[in-house]
């Protein structure tokens, strides 16, 4: 279950010492946290957003009520429009995303956060099938995933993508 | 900060409810459902809300998270959770339901689209016990909740009949003024055929069959 092992991957990038023990819901799916303090919690970004605030970590939700809205507004484009989409699809959030980020430096502006890890994990299925004109074609999409998949403590359960190669180089030796 | 919307579209009755709840002052834009107000996007999306710092919100849920976050009502792990079934699990379903109601005229096997989203939400009111979805007093995931359903549940084609705290819960959110209010506003007192124009310009949503069998990216 991919959103198991995000979840366990966001731990560890946390540092919380204990791991959760988590089950599935439904269909779909859904994770679920048992909660020894209350009821359980149910959702993919409700429980990564619960382990943020447990670890003490606000500043990954972003630093301002606009940011913060900013980086639920990613989080949820993760789960309702990455997971369940076409080909097509596919091919407008990229486009969209690109334009987006090619005046900035993370989703939420200039600091990392929880919606750069979670749109990573979404988008790196989609980044693994690219061929390297529309790596190119999508450039600040490119360039944003490689700077997450280097960002320390990330990347954990996924392989490395190559993103970019060295155009120099590569028109001199090809 | 301004706020863009457009009549006849039942994602902006969510936004519209958030800021007549809260009382949050915002410059409100009525524009045509093919407006581009959100320069990165490449399809139209509404509604959208400017930033002060110009930056763009384009979910209706973050919206009204941020207005009642402007608010001092900070939403809690509970919130969060209704809000994340809202948009994950209530809105495929009400997308199908809205448009065979509203486009194929299927009206009759809309309770059957919604089955399973309003069992749980019933299901989950009975077993909570208190008048809102989170305690005592009215929080964003009602306001989310309630404008979803809205356009559905006000129409009288749908009974309620099995599910009594949901509808117990709809009429008491209904019952503020701000509520009703936001919701003339955008459905113009002409109930589902006020959206009819909208849904037009929708992609038609996919079968819930379709959506569980041929994930892309699971």
């Amino acid at each position: 279950n991919m959103a198991l092992r995000e979840l366990s991957s966001l731990e560890k990038y946390l540092g919380l010492k204990k791991p959760n023990k988590y089950s599935t819901q439904g269909d779909k799916k859904v994770p679920v946290l048992q909660n020894n303090n209350g009821p359980p919690l149910v959702g993919l970004v409700t429980i990564a957003c619960h382990l943020v605030k447990e670890a003490n970590r606000p500043e990954l939700l972003g630093d301002s009520a606009e940011s913060r809205a900013v980086v639920q507004q990613w989080l949820e484009y993760t789960v309702t429009k990455l997971n369940s989409c076409t080909k097509e699809d596919i091919k407008t959030i990229l486009k969209d995303l690109n334009l987006y980020l090619q005046d900035k430096v993370y989703l939420a502006g200039n600091q990392f956060t929880l919606a750069d890890t979670f749109m990573y994990f979404g988008l790196h299925p989609i980044i693994m099938d690219l061929a390297f004109q529309e790596k190119e074609q999508f450039v600040n999409v490119t360039r944003w995933f490689d700077h997450i998949q280097h960002y320390p403590g990330v990347r954990h359960h996924l392989s490395p993508v190559v993103v970019l190669r060295n155009r120099i180089y590569t028109s001199r030796h090809h | 900060m301004k706020l863009f919307v457009s009549e006849g579209n039942p994602q902006c009755l969510k936004v519209l409810c958030a800021l007549e709840v809260t009382g949050v002052q915002c410059d409100v834009h009525y524009v045509n459902h093919e407006e581009r107000v959100v320069p990165f996007l490449s399809r139209p999306a509404l509604p959208a809300l400017l930033l002060p710092s110009g930056r763009h919100l384009f979910s209706p849920n973050a919206i009204c998270r941020y207005i009642f976050e402007v608010n001092g009502q900070e939403s809690s792990d509970l919130c969060n959770q209704w809000l994340e079934w809202e948009a994950t699990h209530l809105q495929p379903a009400l997308a199908e339901a809205l448009h065979m109601a509203v486009l194929q005229g299927k009206g009759s096997e809309v309770s059957q689209v919604l089955q399973g989203p309003l069992n749980f939400l019933d299901q989950s009111l009975n077993n909570g016990n208190t008048p809102y979805l989170i305690g005592e007093a009215v929080s964003v995931a009602d306001v989310v909740l309630w404008a979803a359903l809205c356009p559905v549940l006000s129409d009288s084609s749908l009974v309620l009949g099995k599910h009594k705290s949901v509808k117990a819960w709809f009429d008491h959110v209904a019952a503020m003024h701000s509520c009703q209010s936001a919701a003339q506003k955008v459905l113009q007192g002409k109930g589902l055929q006020g959206m009819k124009s909208y849904m037009q310009r929708q992609p038609a949503p996919q079968s819930s069959q379709c959506r569980d069998t041929q994930p892309c990216n699971s």
